[in-house]
């Protein structure tokens, strides 16, 4: 049951979202409910085709349209030197094909009209004569040597972009040379999309008058995209205002810069009128950052009671035209070498080769740390694959191998410093709520009536809060976060921090932070994102950095201007500033509990009496750097039943045990939790984007690409542990990314579980019905 | 890219078919729902048909090209085009073989077709029927347009008798 805002000391407690009222009403405000004076509508012309040459692009008749005013093709941009832009990953990418196309569904013509019918109506007019070149869809064939070479505009006649290794390939080989059991297994996490509500958009508007762009976006990182486009566009940064308004659901897909921006900002600045580009469904799935795309192998080294000795992973990353994945600078691969997850590997060796295919560019972290997602995935799959070949239950194989309590902080073989866990306390927590042993019995006796019941574990460990600036940088951008609060006369505070939330409820959570700090409640306190104008310098919301970054500056933020307020409490106390203290609720004199003083008291005091000397006010700005990454965890059991005259799979139970330290909202942390695996089960069960040998995308709408509603989402069951992060200001450790980084794996273990005895070890995701169909038809169980 | 084969006989003179062949004017119209039909020259006509595919509705603009590969024996025919940023691109290859005792005419047609743009990919779960279906019946029509070509004949010379 949630509570009022009303309540001093929120922390840890379950307070309504301040943010729902204007939601559940409909009184949210995204871009497309923004509409400007003399506003003009942009539509994108888009390549039917996955490779082509661009033979001619004539744009006769589509002027012919009432209202058109303006369409711009690539030889456009290429005189403002605009044509390709910067991505994320340092790789480069066209706005407007120049030349050519490489993946169907690629920006061609941008059309502006006075109504979007209009330009809708004349993109379709828009001629463009294409000569068909051959297509690589398959990222194994993109690498053999006769593959066509698909950017030609590169130095490096391949396509093959990079190769990224982590942890000690020699130490690791010697283990494997001599190791009493290995058991390998190709994994595939298919490429799925993140496919939030609203779609992308903006709304560009220069002001030809006082030369300042004021650009509203769908956008998970404002600041970064003011950065990004003052240096593609040459605009003064200051005269460039960036607004993300309502922003309905993220996921990762609204981290990159898309050519529709672009291509809007462009004509606003041509036409000196605001240009709005709303996507449609199709564009959204079709042509902006998909996630995953990882064919990945691995194979565990370990002795015959199952103590693991060392991991290896070769990973082939299919990026598709251009290399616009969302992964820090150094992290082409992201922080996939977490591979070794919740388990002690001695040595492990991570590879990853990225390649270019005719598909859309991506590589998002969708509800994902950077890669995390399918790291989690491998090592859970793969656990379960040793524990089959030993013939050990996977639990205990679990058991047998977790890193312990007291080797934290653990120096893991890929190089990372986990910070803190309990991962057999988490676990045991699992088992016992779940009724592990009951649900082995009963699977006993089902199998031997012949039904189908499988359980399915993972215990994953993530690693989030991205980061430390000495190893973090977006486009050398530190990845650190801010957060700016001043305390008005009256004791009411607003908070404007450097991310921009999406559904997270930061307008609670950071709320509750500020008034634990500061000794007031949750309605006392608005938080503010969103606005370069107004909020400090930072790098977004994204895996699940906003807790440990930007929380983390709420909190040091507000106990700086405790400090300054002590000083103000020690004169209205009239005592020295060394005999006040903080009672987390009002400055009191040491020993004298009745002498105190509010925040509120404090705040009108800044304003009005201070001691002499005192710069008045009371505000505060806190860049915070962590010192490390965090690690939440957690253990996930899925209980599935299988029909075996349809191949569809039930999913009976779903237990989510997550430590993500200190939680700030409880009911919030259990709502994200809920969307985390409802998505988790969308990939495990439904979600896929596929190609034809053209090229052509098969699943760019929700027809193809599904989408679950809450008639198929199963009921889920959750609980946690708390093992707080021991460098965090506040013991917090970031949770909205878990579910979906550790749910599918439970999920495909299940399935395995239940066809193991067919001899099924693996099966890809999405697991369609008529996969399982076929598995049971092959076995004889079913016609 | 997908692949459609097929024959079927026509009780007509593989002359006759030939001829029918090899003139837009007769092959056009055997395009399924074509709205109207530009012919520039023996070998080259605009065509415009109507397509209607899953949620997609609309007109495609499709270039035709005859080419004889073997005069009175085998021809191909291209098709190229598109509509509402979709495209199509179909190569078909006729061959023409007597049957025995003049019985008539034995048509052979492979086709290759590819479809690009949101008819491939809005409508994929339909595409490989439907591009089907359509293929086998522009060579339905061709071999109706013939078979009621003789029977005009045959009753024009039943009248001249």
């Amino acid at each position: 049951m949630a509570i009022n805002q009303c309540e001093l000391r929120p922390m840890g407690k379950s307070i309504h979202r301040k943010e729902d009222p204007r939601f559940i009403r409909g009184q949210g405000r995204y871009v497309d409910d923004i509409v400007l004076p003399n506003m003009l509508h942009m539509s994108i012309v888009r390549s039917p085709y996955a490779h082509a040459r661009i033979k001619s692009i004539n744009t006769d008749a589509a002027y012919q349209v009432p209202g058109v005013k303006l369409i711009i093709t690539g030889e456009d941009l290429a005189k403002l030197k605009l044509a390709w832009i910067p991505t994320m990953a340092g790789d480069v990418q066209m706005v407007l094909a120049v030349g050519k196309v490489l993946y169907q569904y690629q920006e061609v013509a941008a059309v502006v009209a006075e109504t979007r019918a209009a330009a809708v109506d004349a993109a379709q007019l828009v001629e463009v004569e294409y000569e068909a070149l051959p297509v690589v869809v398959d990222p194994f064939r993109a690498i053999q040597p006769d593959a066509p070479v698909l950017r030609d505009d590169r130095e490096k006649k391949s396509n093959h972009i990079w190769h990224w290794e982590a942890g000690d390939r020699e130490k690791t080989e010697e283990i494997f040379k001599d190791a009493p059991v290995v058991v390998s297994q190709d994994v595939r996490f298919q490429r799925v999309h993140p496919s939030p509500l609203e779609p992308c958009g903006c709304i560009a508007d220069y002001n030809k008058g006082t030369g300042k762009l004021t650009w509203y976006v769908t956008s998970q990182a404002p600041h970064a995209h003011r950065t990004v486009l003052a240096m593609v566009s040459g605009l003064p940064e200051h005269k460039i205002h960036v607004i993300s308004p309502d922003v309905g659901g993220g996921f990762g897909n609204k981290v990159p810069v898309y050519p529709g921006y672009v291509c809007a900002i462009v004509a606003s600045l041509q036409l000196g009128q605001p240009v709005k580009w709303i996507e449609t469904r199709t564009e959204n799935i079709a042509s902006t950052g998909f996630a995953r795309d990882y064919h990945m192998k691995a194979e565990i080294a370990a002795d015959e009671n199952g103590k693991v000795l060392a991991l290896r992973v070769k990973t082939l990353a299919d990026h598709g035209a251009f290399d616009a994945a969302a992964d820090p600078t150094k992290f082409p691969a992201g922080l996939f070498s977490i591979v070794t997850g919740s388990y002690d590997f001695q040595q492990a060796f991570v590879e990853v080769d990225g390649v270019y295919t005719n598909k859309a560019p991506g590589g998002v972290a969708y509800r994902c740390s950077f890669r995390v997602t399918e790291a989690a995935y491998l090592i859970e799959r793969t656990m379960d694959v040793l524990a089959r070949k030993l013939n050990m239950d996977p639990a205990d194989l679990r058991l047998r191998n977790f890193i312990k309590k007291e080797q934290f902080p653990y120096q893991s073989p890929t190089g990372w410093t986990y910070d803190s866990g309990d991962y057999e306390q988490t676990f045991k927590l699992a088992l016992e709520k779940i009724g592990y042993q009951e649900l082995r019995k009963e699977q006993a006796e089902k199998r031997a009536r012949g039904e189908l019941m499988g359980i399915g574990i993972s215990t994953f460990t993530e690693v989030v809060g991205a980061g430390p600036s000495h190893s973090f940088d977006i486009m050398g951008i530190k990845m650190f976060d801010s957060a700016e609060i001043r305390v008005h006369p009256t004791g009411k505070v607003i908070a404007r921090l450097g991310v921009r939330h999406q559904g997270q409820g930061h307008e609670t959570t950071f709320a509750q932070i500020i008034a634990e700090e500061l000794g007031l409640t949750t309605d006392d306190v608005l938080v503010e994102e969103g606005d370069t104008d107004t909020a400090p310098y930072g790098l977004g919301t994204y895996a699940s950095r906003s807790t440990p970054t930007a929380g983390g500056a709420a909190a040091l933020c507000a106990r700086r201007i405790r400090e300054k307020a002590k000083k103000i409490a020690a004169h209205l106390l009239e005592v020295g500033e060394e005999d006040v203290a903080w009672n987390g609720e009002a400055f009191q004199v040491k020993g004298l509990p009745s002498r105190k003083v509010t925040m509120g008291e404090v705040a009108l005091a800044a304003y009005t009496n201070l001691p002499e000397g005192m710069e008045p006010g009371l505000e505060a700005t806190y860049y915070y750097d962590p010192p490390n990454l965090t690690f939440p965890h957690g253990a996930y059991i899925a209980v599935v039943d299988i029909d075996k005259g349809t191949g569809a799979v039930k999913v009976r139970r779903f237990l989510a045990v997550d430590d993500c330290g200190n939680v700030i909202n409880p009911m919030i942390v259990e709502g994200q939790v809920h969307g985390g695996l409802t998505e988790g089960f969308a990939i495990a069960f439904m979600q896929d984007i596929p190609f034809d040998e053209d090229g052509n995308c098969l699943a760019p709408n929700w027809m193809d690409y599904l989408v679950p509603t809450a008639l198929d989402s199963p009921h889920w069951e959750t609980d946690r542990t708390v093992t707080p992060s021991p460098h965090h200001p506040i013991g917090a450790k970031g949770v909205g990314e878990s579910p979906n980084v550790g749910s599918p794996a439970a999920f495909v273990n299940a399935v395995v579980d239940a066809l193991a005895p067919f001899g099924v070890e693996h099966i890809d995701m999405p697991i369609f019905p008529w996969k399982v169909w076929e598995i049971l038809r092959k076995s004889g169980v079913t016609e | 890219m997908k692949n459609y084969s097929g024959d079927f006989t026509i009780p007509v003179s593989r002359e006759m078919v030939w001829n029918f062949l090899m003139d837009p004017h007769k092959v056009g119209p055997c395009l399924p729902d074509l709205l109207s039909m530009d012919v520039t020259d023996n070998q080259n006509f605009r065509a415009k048909v109507r397509v209607g595919l899953g949620p997609i509705r609309g007109a495609f603009d499709l270039a035709n090209v005859i080419t004889i590969e073997e005069p009175g024996k085998a021809a191909s025919m291209s098709v190229k085009g598109g509509g509402m940023g979709s495209g199509i691109d179909m190569s078909a290859k006729m061959f023409l073989e007597d049957l025995e005792e003049q019985q008539g005419t034995l048509l052979k047609w492979t086709c290759d077709v590819v479809v690009s743009g949101p008819i491939a990919t809005i409508g994929g779960r339909l595409i490989d029927g439907q591009a089907r279906k359509i293929t086998e019946q522009v060579f339905e029509n061709i071999r109706n347009a013939l078979i009621s070509m003789k029977n005009e004949v045959a009753v024009a010379n039943e009248d001249e008798e």
